[in-house]
């Protein structure tokens, strides 16, 4: 296999590129030389390595919404609303979903179609099309920090062009942005793929611009367990850092019960910095994410704003760098600036309300903590070995082998071999481990957690209790009563 | 005269939503159905294609990321082509970019022909229910 965790030599780089460049016209207006000088140009405020680093050093939380459609010129104008109004720290571009499958001629279908209805018909903004000269339109429009948010397999083009735009961050990894974003890509490519977008970051860092490179978290945002994003980040990074990123961002998706998210929220911060140092990587910036409750939500804007507030009592409580806002139509679609500012303001009260406040260290906490970083221990170590001490062929060879899983996901690439449910407090277990390495006394700790929850609620734990999960919050509770 | 029993099942486009597909399945094989399950990202001409293969009386489709409307436009003439015009095509999801009402999103799909639309959150027990009556189950 030619994936190995090794830095890429730049000639090799550079070959791949021609052919990357020359996948769509717009390819051919990326300049690299010409977007060094204009990064350099960039003003601190904008660029979002420093701006995280002083958040940071500061023990801030920021803000970040998202938001995204077809026509730039409203793309600009909602941003710029976002950001005066809804007082976003870091502003989004999402991506189409034609763009994340590289499918260009129907994304300029959407753009045209789009012109004609004076609406937007794409749920996001088809960025690879507009080109450098327009995306670098966004850049001029805004004060802050602009991130790349799509689920693209092969971002290689769409990185080119948005960097090369004056985009200071981009999210994705080569398992994040495959497994719960397609149904037939080898991971074998999409790692390959991300590799080329981590390089030429690597490239950027040489020459003394520092992208900052954000690991999606909540992977198929359905019932994951901590430590499967956990360890899914932890590679993700590391191998991030082996191209040469200097500035990391790793995530985490709400679950909803607190003791569990705070003990998730904590943890990763401190396994990332452990294992980033334990690589070689300590001169890199590591910070976290957080995303409010990606699952479904309730219909109603005013029960979905309490799902919403929730998440952000969480972040404020358990501490992250910064927090993704979800909005109150969120369970109706792509949301509008409207619900988007209500999102913000609403994530923004909640988390200035409980800025001195901190989750107390109970003995709960500290179990749930240690059960984490256990997990993840156990099963990076088994993924280590299975590469041969290489973390991106042990990764490929992990999920064939159901090693490595990921609940709900589309994607082939995916055994598609665990169950997760909830247990009496709501925390998220695994009714079925399926092929995870996990130690006896972890899994015995799952079983305990979920045969109390058959007690109380005198049913046997199985795929109906799973689904009554998935529908739960969107009906009003956390944990699905039974019918 | 097709199989009043199998219906295929899909999350058109290019959207990935995989877990009400899941779930929906599960729920039409409970009810007695044999489902043809394309999963997710597919076209319009995998559908018409599964359908022919399997006889069956109905193709359901799911879109949850909003280019619903881009998607789905085309599907019933592309049916009357296939030789398969008169099969039921039912529709349901976040089918839209934007909040509009649900009339208006109904609307919108019924005159691209589809047999019933259904908003988002729909439990899978609706649709069966549909599903049986349009049938003569």
């Amino acid at each position: 296999m030619s994936l190995q965790d090794r830095k890429w030599e730049i000639e090799r780089f550079f070959q791949e590129r021609t052919e990357v460049l020359a996948a769509w016209p717009s390819g051919r207006g990326v300049d690299l030389e010409e977007a060094l000088a204009y990064h350099r140009g960039l003003p601190k405020e904008k660029v979002a390595y420093y701006k995280l680093l002083k958040g940071q050093a500061e023990g801030r939380i920021y803000l970040q919404p998202r938001a995204g459609v077809a026509l730039i010129d409203e793309h600009i104008a909602l941003l710029r609303s976002l950001e005066k109004e809804g007082e976003a720290d870091f502003l989004p571009t999402t991506v189409d979903s034609y763009t994340r499958q590289n499918r260009y001629s129907e994304a300029a279908r959407g753009i045209k179609e789009s012109k004609a209805a004076d609406r937007s018909l794409l749920n996001g903004l088809p960025a690879v099309n507009y080109g450098v000269k327009n995306c670098r339109r966004i850049i001029e429009a805004t004060g802050v920090p602009v991130q790349v948010r799509h689920g693209t397999p092969d971002a290689r083009l769409l990185a080119e062009i948005t960097l090369a735009a004056g985009f200071t961050d981009f999210e994705g990894g080569g398992i994040s942005y495959n497994i719960p974003y397609a149904k037939d890509v080898p991971l074998e490519r999409s790692l390959l793929h991300w590799q080329y977008v981590d390089r030429l970051c690597g490239f950027y860092a040489e020459h003394g611009i520092i992208i900052n490179r954000e690991m999606f978290g909540p992977l198929t945002g359905t019932l994951v367990p901590p430590f499967i994003s956990h360890v899914v980040g932890i590679i993700e990074a590391l191998l991030a850092a082996g191209q040469g990123v200097k500035s990391i961002a790793i995530g985490y998706g709400q679950g909803g019960n607190l003791i569990q998210d705070a003990a998730a929220l904590r943890t990763l911060a401190r396994l990332g910095r452990s294992y980033l140092d334990r690589f070689g990587y300590s001169d890199v910036l590591l910070t976290t994410v957080f995303h409010q409750w990606m699952g479904g939500f309730p219909q109603e804007e005013p029960r979905a704003l309490g799902v919403i507030a929730w998440g952000a009592a969480t972040a404020a409580l358990a501490g992250a760098n910064k927090v993704i806002v979800k909005t109150p139509h969120e369970a109706m679609g792509v949301p509008s600036l409207e619900a988007n500012l209500a999102g913000l303001l609403c994530t923004r009260q909640v988390l200035r309300m409980l800025a001195e406040q901190r989750v107390p260290e109970t003995p709960e906490l500290a179990e749930e903590e240690s059960v984490i970083e256990r997990e993840v221990r156990e099963v990076f170590d088994r993924v280590l070995e299975l590469g041969e001490g290489d973390l991106a062929v042990g990764t490929v060879r992990a999920f064939e082998a159901g090693v490595l899983d990921i609940p709900f996901a589309p994607s082939r690439a995916a055994r598609g071999g665990i169950m997760p449910v909830r247990d009496a407090s709501g925390a998220i277990r695994l009714l079925d481990t399926g092929n995870i390495p996990l130690s006896a006394e972890i899994k015995d700790f799952h079983r305990k957690k979920i045969e109390e929850r058959g007690r109380q609620e005198k049913r046997e734990p199985g795929l109906r209790m799973v689904i009554d999960d998935i529908y739960a919050i969107s009906k009003g509770r956390l944990v699905g009563k039974p019918r | 005269m097709s199989r009043k029993d199998t219906v295929v099942l899909g999350v058109i486009g290019a959207d990935v939503h995989a877990v009400g597909n899941r779930i929906l399945e599960m729920s039409l094989r409970q009810a007695g159905f044999k489902v043809v399950n394309l999963g997710v990202m597919v076209s319009q001409e995998e559908f018409i294609n599964a359908a022919i293969e399997s006889d069956a009386a109905a193709i359901l489709v799911s879109s949850l990321y909003g280019h619903g409307e881009l998607d789905c436009r085309g599907l019933r003439d592309k049916c009357r082509e296939s030789g398969i015009g008169e099969i039921l095509l039912y529709v349901g999801g976040n089918l839209v970019v934007g909040k509009r009402t649900f009339a208006e999103v109904e609307r919108l799909f019924r005159d691209m022909g589809f047999d019933r639309v259904y908003p988002p959150g729909t439990l899978p027990e609706v649709a069966i229910a549909d599903l049986k009556r349009d049938l003569g189950l």
